[in-house]
């Protein structure tokens, strides 16, 4: 099947442009490590807020994890307009590649690039004193989380650069989005420290879905303090069904827009 | 008509009603070196993009090595090489890992791949800056680049449109001649240029379209033979005199005091002229123009070339673009004050 080879090495061509421009890592990586070194020790206090003991250091690395999935997934959309202004494109559809592929092979870059920069904040987690309490099967699960959150956010950047064909409408979309989005979530407020109207747009925010998850691997349940390896699968599987129901949407469209540009 | 490509009635009309190609017939034989001209605007690129399967016709028939356009998109695919009118590489790969990348997409790999990219490289001239980045290329090399990477999978047909346009002349005598080579291989080649010259030395066939249509198409031989006269150009100092176009009035004197003129066009200048026996013309012309009081800034002939075949069925020299006729109004109206 020349769909899983082509995909395969136009993956391979993403990786080496990004590995090959670094500074495109930097920029996504910057805007989490700094909340997760500066912003966790300016709202220290308020760790005591969403319960005795609790660190808001741990509480705030899910949604930060979350957060750099959020700002990478939304870069797919450029590289695509990218793609069609220079031609590249066009270039690559007057070859036999499997059409889907194209599309396939961005979006594995994407979710790969996304699960090795939660890799890395991750690492700077554990160095500030934050490890999953669920352990390495809970740190594998936060990364496929992430990793799947970055593939379905990445289908929104992409239909709106294919519908659009104008990389500063993505980028000014997606600006415009992530800031209401991260914080009308539970990513780094507890909801109970909102205002009402706001828990009720929280608790219908895709995001907060997926950084529940993901909390609830790193941090301990409010019932134990100490507890150690307790899954809470409800909440997790109803984040993985946000999300597929998230990818289903944006990939689907995507694959509609990219029909018809390529038609 | 059996050629590698055949194409007869095609016509494409875009969604917003522009009839960019109105049912144009030619074909080209394996092997041929087929040249495909006009004026920007053309249809030259729509063209192009059917054949590459790039682009769906609007009605008429186009065939690729006797596969469908329509329906046997993929098998076209798999023997043709495109190159843009734009140089398209991935400035972040290098130039072996461009082609090697082209290479992949047409399903080709391991050794056999490698050896191909290893030739290649040679032929372009790009062995030094293989495992450099194409960012790193100037613009000549990255043309090369763009050129070898449509041939990795040793395509029977190239499409060219435009290859050589933006380069420097030492770059675009290269392309040319590895052009040149290829075909003698037995590529096929179908190029859009502006090159009139290199169309002229080395396209056995071309055909000429102007809005849309095919205006003339033969070998460029027959289609200077067809002009049978020298060309006379006339420009002129002023684009008006005594409150009338001077064009018209050039043209008026022409017509009623000489016999052998065949054909006066407009060009971008002012006139045309062509006429057998040139050469004895230009006095008698000068001395009625200046009878007449009609300025002349300048007076040139020549034996007919492929410029006046295109200018004769378009009505336009090749390389007119609306920047060079602004520029030249706008430096006639400088001088004026």
């Amino acid at each position: 099947m020349s769909f899983f080879s082509d995909s395969y090495h136009l993956f391979i061509r993403w990786m080496k442009k990004l590995v090959r421009n670094p500074i495109l890592v930097f920029f996504s990586l910057f805007q989490p490590i700094i909340f997760l070194v500066l912003f966790t020790q300016l709202f220290s206090k308020f760790g005591s807020l969403i319960g005795p003991g609790v660190s808001y250091t741990v509480f705030a690395t899910a949604g930060i994890v979350l957060q750099n999935a959020f700002s990478s997934a939304f870069q797919s959309g450029t590289s695509v307009v990218d793609d069609i202004k220079s031609g590249f494109l066009t270039k690559m559809l007057a070859t036999p590649v499997n059409r889907s592929a194209i599309l396939f092979g961005r979006i594995l870059s994407d979710m790969f690039r996304v699960a090795v920069q939660t890799i890395i904040i991750l690492a700077l987690a554990y160095v500030l004193g934050v490890y999953p309490q669920t352990g390495v099967a809970g740190y594998v699960l936060v990364i496929l989380t992430v990793g799947f959150f970055g593939l379905a956010w990445s289908g929104i950047s992409l239909a709106l650069g294919l519908k659009t064909k104008s990389g500063e409408t993505v980028f000014g979309i997606a600006g415009f989005l992530t800031f209401p989005l991260l914080f009308m979530s539970t990513a780094l407020v507890d909801p109970t420290s909102m205002p009402p109207w706001m828990q009720t747009v929280s608790s219908y925010n895709p995001i907060s879905f997926a950084v529940n998850a993901i909390r609830s691997l790193i941090m301990p349940p409010p019932h134990c303090i100490i507890c150690t390896n307790v899954f809470d699968w409800s909440t997790i599987l109803q984040a993985y069904g946000v999300i597929a129901l998230i990818g289903v949407v944006t990939l689907g469209a995507t694959l509609y827009l990219f029909r018809k540009v390529v038609s | 008509m059996t050629g590698i490509i055949d194409v007869s009635q095609l016509a494409k009309t875009y969604g917003d009603g522009t009839k960019a190609v109105k049912g144009i017939s030619f074909n080209v034989s394996e092997g041929e070196f087929f040249g495909f001209l006009g004026p920007n605007g053309a249809g030259k690129s729509t063209t192009i993009k059917i054949l590459t399967t790039l682009l769906r016709k609007t009605s008429g028939s186009a065939s690729v090595a006797g596969f469908d356009v329509d329906s046997d998109g993929a098998k076209i695919r798999k023997i043709i090489g495109v190159q843009n009118q734009d140089t398209v590489v991935d400035e972040d790969l290098t130039g072996r890992e461009n082609m090697t990348l082209q290479g992949e997409l047409q399903q080709m790999h391991g050794q056999a791949l490698n050896e191909r990219v290893d030739e290649l490289l040679k032929i372009v001239d790009l062995v030094d800056a293989a495992d450099k980045r194409a960012g790193f290329y100037s613009g000549g090399m990255k043309k090369r680049l763009d050129l070898a990477t449509t041939l990795v999978h040793d395509p029977k047909i190239l499409f060219l449109d435009e290859p050589t346009t933006g380069l420097d002349p030492q770059s675009r005598a290269a392309i040319w001649a590895y052009l040149k080579r290829l075909n003698e291989q037995g590529i096929t080649i179908f190029i859009t240029t502006q090159y009139l010259e290199e169309v002229d030395r080395l396209c056995r066939r071309l055909a000429i379209v102007d809005l849309g249509e095919i205006v003339a198409q033969g070998t460029p031989s027959e289609l200077k033979q067809e002009i049978g006269a020298d060309s006379i150009s006339l420009g002129f100092e002023n684009s008006t005199m005594n409150g009338g176009d001077t064009r018209s009035k050039a043209k008026e004197l022409l017509e009623k005091k000489f016999d052998g003129i065949s054909n006066i066009v407009n060009s971008d200048i002012g006139l045309t002229v062509y006429a057998k026996n040139g050469g004895f013309l230009v006095p008698e012309i000068v001395r009625a123009f200046d009878d007449a009081k009609i300025g002349l800034s300048s007076i040139g002939v020549s034996s007919p070339t492929l410029d006046d075949v295109f200018l004769k069925h378009t009505g336009k020299r090749i390389r007119v673009e609306e920047v060079s006729s602004a520029n030249y109004r706008g430096m006639f109206s400088r001088r004026r004050r």
